[in-house]
């Protein structure tokens, strides 16, 4: 692939065309275990989740945003450290498209 | 939910699930659909196209309804291969594509899926949405219901079972079922699916028709190579839709995590092409999506059926992608696995030497037959770059010579052109790619 810089997107200004009924209770994403992110060198998941569910905090630990998730499954499978444990929400709760 | 038991229970309310249970109920099964979201297609996005055929095969009086669950026919269609900053564009359009009914529509999946729980509500099918099952029920060998995320009643807290004899799943991609049934030994990898990322976009009033040279009946579906995909294996897409646009781009799972490129950025990336910009001009984003694509293919294939479970859909992996089918393959396998349970029904036996029709009438399908013509699609894709990160631009460069040659010795142009080809690819290499794109054609 030819290097390319790609445009700087503010992934909440996409998040924010979706709908939700946010699981207050319970997050239905969720790291097994912080510490081991720490040791990933890479982090693709601040890549390659199509919502940014997925952020580094000021510590340089990956925090997780499930309020955003469009339930792809992409972190569930390609955490390289298999660290994220994944569930779908509770029915009802999650994402709604509206187009889709 | 009052009654637990049933003929027939199936997971998940897309076209599959919805063709499964359809099929079912109009046989006379007592049929339930569980659909974890708050309504069928809540949770479901594609490109996308849906084939009328498919649509048919499950409801034949499809045009006898005031209004379709579609957007627009589409009349013209093709791909339009991009570089940094052209595009050499091939779409096809005729008569026949032109004809009434047409042979397919843009569509969104919110609409259509929840019209089609509608169809299967006439039919006789209890939808029952924002339920989520969360496990099997399997007893002596046998799937013989689904435990949901659901409280039995008022008064009893305990998470409801559904029972019957037969369980359709119609899980999606993310085939958590399948793999406690037993029908798959194992997850996908990042390089067995694709991640496409969507933006439905709204132009001012008019602007979609005089863009694109639409008229009220008429509608474009391209593909877009090259560029869009930064030259990675992988494809955007062009829709027109009523009164909006569909634009959007997938790769596989892997690159993304490799090139560290993020979804959405690729599609702004595209957005900002200086081809589509000006197509794009003053769009509004009415919502953004992101979807996974099953291309394990052939060699990942899930086993169809178990005693008492059958597997339909993106779950199984029904898509082809070089054609833009998955849709209408999730029809027919819906409708072909609600056979089987009718079958099963029929004979009171439920076990997978019965369901197995299922399984046979797949294989006698087009749709297995492709599946295996196509087996070495993936690696095909993943093994010669060349088709993404280099014929695209070198066709819209050799064209481009070719179209400016004016006040030039044509000879030299020529010269130039095929050192043009030479450089970038070479003999041997333009030979290789040749056979080995026939090779694959000929499904060798």
């Amino acid at each position: 692939m030819a290097a390319r810089a790609l445009p700087e997107v503010n992934i909440d200004d996409k998040v924010f065309t979706l709908k939700y009924y946010v699981d207050e209770q319970k997050s239905h994403l969720s790291l097994r275990d912080p510490g081991l992110c720490l040791k990933c060198a890479q982090k693709p998941c601040l890549s390659f989740c199509p919502v940014g569910v997925y952020r580094l905090d000021a510590q340089g630990q990956v925090v997780v945003g499930y309020q955003a998730c469009v339930e792809c499954g992409s972190c569930r499978v390609a955490c390289p450290l298999h660290n994220i444990k994944w569930d779908y929400p509770r029915g009802g709760y999650g994402v709604a498209y509206k187009f889709g | 939910m009052v009654r637990l038991n049933y003929d027939v229970i199936v997971v998940g309310g897309g076209p599959a699930g919805m063709a499964a249970a359809i099929t079912c109920a109009r046989a006379g099964l007592d049929t339930i659909l569980l659909e974890r979201g708050r309504f069928a297609g809540a949770k479901n996005l594609f490109g996308g196209v849906v084939y009328t055929a498919s649509v048919l095969s499950l409801v034949p009086d499809l045009f006898s309804a005031s209004r379709l669950p579609f957007e627009r026919p589409v009349t013209e269609e093709g791909w339009w291969i991009l570089s940094q900053d052209g595009v050499v564009k091939i779409t096809h359009t005729n008569a026949t594509l032109r004809e009434s009914p047409p042979r397919a529509f843009t569509a969104f999946r919110a609409k259509f899926d929840a019209w089609l729980a509608k169809q299967a509500q006439k039919a006789g099918v209890l939808v029952v949405p924002k339920v989520r099952v969360i496990d099997l029920l399997i007893k002596d060998n046998f799937v013989c219901g689904v435990q949901t995320d659901r409280t039995a009643s008022w008064d009893d807290h305990r998470p409801a079972q559904v029972k019957a004899p037969v369980v359709i799943l119609a899980e999606g991609v993310n085939r958590i079922l399948s793999i406690k049934a037993g029908l798959v030994p194992r997850d996908f990898s990042p390089k067995e699916v694709a991640l496409s990322v969507k933006e439905v976009l709204q132009l001012p009033k008019g602007e979609l028709e005089s863009r694109f040279g639409l008229q009220k009946d008429t509608g474009l579906a391209v593909e877009l190579l090259g560029e869009a995909s930064l030259g990675l294996p992988g494809t955007g897409f062009l829709y027109t839709n009523t009164s909006c646009l569909s634009l959007g781009v997938g790769l596989f799972l892997i690159d993304y995590a490799t090139h560290n490129i993020k979804p959405y950025a690729l599609l702004e990336h595209l957005k900002r092409h200086p081809v589509l910009a000006p197509l794009l001009a003053e769009a509004e984003t009415l919502e953004y999506g992101a979807h996974l694509i099953p291309e394990w293919g052939f060699f990942g294939l899930a086993k169809l059926c178990g005693n008492g479970v059958l597997a339909v859909g993106d779950a199984v992996g029904l898509v082809n992608p070089l054609f833009r089918e998955g849709t209408n393959l999730a029809i027919y396998s819906g409708i072909l696995a609600g056979k089987a349970a009718i079958y099963a029904h029929k004979k009171g036996n439920f076990g997978y030497h019965t369901l197995r029709l299922y399984e046979e009438a797949l294989k006698d399908s087009y749709i297995y037959q492709d599946l295996r013509y196509f087996r070495k699609l993936k690696t095909f894709l993943q093994q010669n770059k060349s088709f993404f990160q280099t014929y695209p631009y070198l066709l819209n460069e050799v064209l481009h010579l070719y179209l400016t040659a004016q006040g030039r010795a044509k000879q030299e142009v020529f010269k130039e052109i095929c050192q043009l080809i030479r450089k970038q690819r070479g003999v041997t290499g333009l030979l290789g790619d040749f056979v080995r794109a026939m090779k694959f054609l000929k499904g060798w």
